[in-house]
């Protein structure tokens, strides 16, 4: 009962000092809201990037060109060896006239090219596909290496560059990203704390006067931290409304242009769980703001 | 070299070779010994400055003393660790000049919080308020604003409030400093009766009729350096 009542005093006391100091818990919530709603455009971006290299990586696949001698029986044999490698998703077998059909297929009317052969020139070959966190180019290096001199396999091809430049990129991206982030993120603690800095010192008397009835460091102070939980909170909510908004806006003003850059698939929101995290990285700002504030407020006591 | 005012009854405030300086070289508070008897009521005199109010504070642990040991209830507290202040300031009411009331609570309520601090449940805290109110006869009061009341009545609720957790102690910094001359006698009979229910009692004063008035043992500062001057 006792742990009861106390939490009830102190979300009462948090909530009249929110409402004592309406401009500058406004300011705060403000703040922290734009904090994430830069951090949340950022991670919108590289979401929809994410979802491009994903899906490209699903039609990525390594081709292992095999030598002409080599019959079904060791094509086949050679297909299971190659499929108990470490990383291989699946290995599909490309016969020599499967080559040529597709061949065929991709020239169109330059496919008389091949017409005065007598024999079909292309080999058959295995299309190797990696499991999914193995599609980098560490994972395609050590793949290679794992069959490049299994007897049988003449050349190994893969298109894979591009997808690591894009990957590269989206690094680069998320480093940016992650740096800006931690920039913004301490301007808002910065300016939490300053806050309930001030809210502090506005009640610096009922401070005074708790501390000598007797209460303890934990008493006084845990409002102070729920009010910069509820302002963290808040904001974090107003910056989802303001990112949700300007989804909406953007999607619908810009869907087909968008729907081309990120390739086929529709833009897509955070998802729940990630819209927790975003709520949770809110109220974690506002709580360490204002311990930081606390805690000064105790050294300067 | 043995505190001064040993008395016969068991101590409770001992303090000694207590000095304490806030900027190096002044002493507000200069080689203080003395001993202070379970359920005494003293009066700790002198002119401004002579550090007074820094000899409670000290009491209180809103400070801590440069030199010495200050011994309450069998337990140095003159290098007590943060986290025991509020334990200490349990067994202790302080009242003091300002009242200092929470002006955004109601009467009942600043009476209550001595309690509420310690974790009491809500229904219990307003039952012990109500009663302390009683005692100093402001139970009509106890919906209002600190503010709507009368300079002695607020008094008066500071008063409940430094006696309702039953203290060992009670520190009095002029009290009566900012009432007329008969709420003064008021608020005295009232510090008077906590130490007559066996509370110790030090009361910091300038006012020297109400030191011949309850003509008690007297402790007198000047310039930091303690003097007895009995009663
Ligand atoms: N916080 C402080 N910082 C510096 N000097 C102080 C402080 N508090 C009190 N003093 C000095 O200590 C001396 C004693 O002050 P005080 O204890 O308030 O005396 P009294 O209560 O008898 O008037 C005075 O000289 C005063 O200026
Ligand atoms: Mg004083």
């Amino acid at each position: 009962m006792t742990s009861l009542w106390r939490a009830l005093y102190f979300v009462r006391t948090a909530i009249d000092g929110l409402r004592s100091n309406p401009v500058t818990s406004a300011v705060a919530v403000g703040t922290i809201a734009t904090t994430l709603v830069v951090m949340g455009v950022f991670g919108l971006a590289l979401k929809q990037m994410s979802g491009i290299v994903d899906r490209v990586g699903q039609d990525l696949t390594v081709s292992a060109y095999l030598a002409h001698r080599l019959d079904d029986e060791a094509v086949r044999e050679l297909a299971t060896r190659v499929s108990t490698v470490e990383g291989v998703a699946s290995v599909e077998v490309v016969t020599r006239d499967e080559a040529l059909r597709r061949f065929e297929g991709a020239a169109g009317d330059r496919a008389g090219l091949l017409d005065g052969l007598v024999e079909n020139p292309l080999p058959a070959s295995l299309e190797i596909a990696l499991a999914s966190e193995e599609r980098t180019e560490a994972g395609i290096a050590r793949l290679v290496e794992a069959i490049e001199g299994l007897p049988g396999i003449d050349e190994i091809g893969h298109g894979q560059e591009w997808v690591d430049t894009y990957g590269r990129v989206l690094d680069g991206l998320r480093g940016v990203a992650a740096a800006l982030g931690l920039v913004f993120a301490l301007a808002a603690l910065l300016i939490v704390s300053n806050t309930i800095r001030l809210a502090v010192y506005a009640r610096r008397d009922e401070i005074e006067i708790l501390a000598l009835v007797g209460a303890s460091r934990g008493f006084i102070g845990t409002p102070f931290l729920l009010e910069g939980v509820l302002q963290g909170t808040a904001g974090s909510l107003l910056a989802l409304a303001v990112l949700w908004a300007g989804f909406e806006l953007v999607t619908a003003l810009l869907g087909a242009t968008l729907a081309f850059l990120i390739g086929h698939g529709d833009p897509v929101f955070f998802d729940a769980p990630e819209i927790f995290a975003f709520v949770l990285a809110g109220a974690g700002l506002g709580c360490v703001g204002s311990l930081s504030a606390v805690g000064s407020a105790w050294r300067a006591a | 070299m043995s505190p001064q005012g040993e008395t016969s009854r068991q101590a409770l405030v001992r303090m000694y070779h207590v000095s304490k300086s806030y900027l190096p070289g002044a002493y507000a508070l200069r080689d203080v010994n003395l001993s202070i008897g379970k359920g005494e009521l003293i009066f700790l005199t002198g002119p401004s400055g002579a550090g007074k109010t820094t000899l409670l504070r000290l009491l209180f642990a809103a400070e801590k003393p440069s030199e010495g040991s200050i011994i309450i209830g069998g337990r140095n507290i003159a290098r007590l660790s943060d986290s025991a202040v509020p334990t200490l300031r349990r067994r202790i009411g302080v009242v003091f000049q300002d009242f200092k009331l929470l002006q955004r609570r109601t009467v009942e309520e600043n009476v209550g919080l001595a309690l509420a601090v310690r974790g009491e449940p809500p229904r219990q805290v307003r039952s012990r308020a109500f009663r302390m109110l009683k005692q100093v006869g402001l139970q009509h009061r106890r919906h209002h604003a600190p503010v709507s009341l009368s300079g002695g009545e607020q008094q008066r609720v500071a008063i409940a409030r430094a006696l309702v957790g039953e203290p060992e102690l009670l520190l009095a910094d002029e009290p009566t400093g900012n009432l007329d001359p008969e709420l003064t006698l008021e608020i005295m009979d009232l510090i008077a009766a906590a130490a007559a229910r066996g509370t110790t009692v030090v009361v910091a004063t300038h006012d020297h009729s109400l030191v011949e008035r309850y003509a008690r043992r007297v402790l007198h500062l000047q310039a930091g350096e303690l003097a007895e001057a009995g009663p």
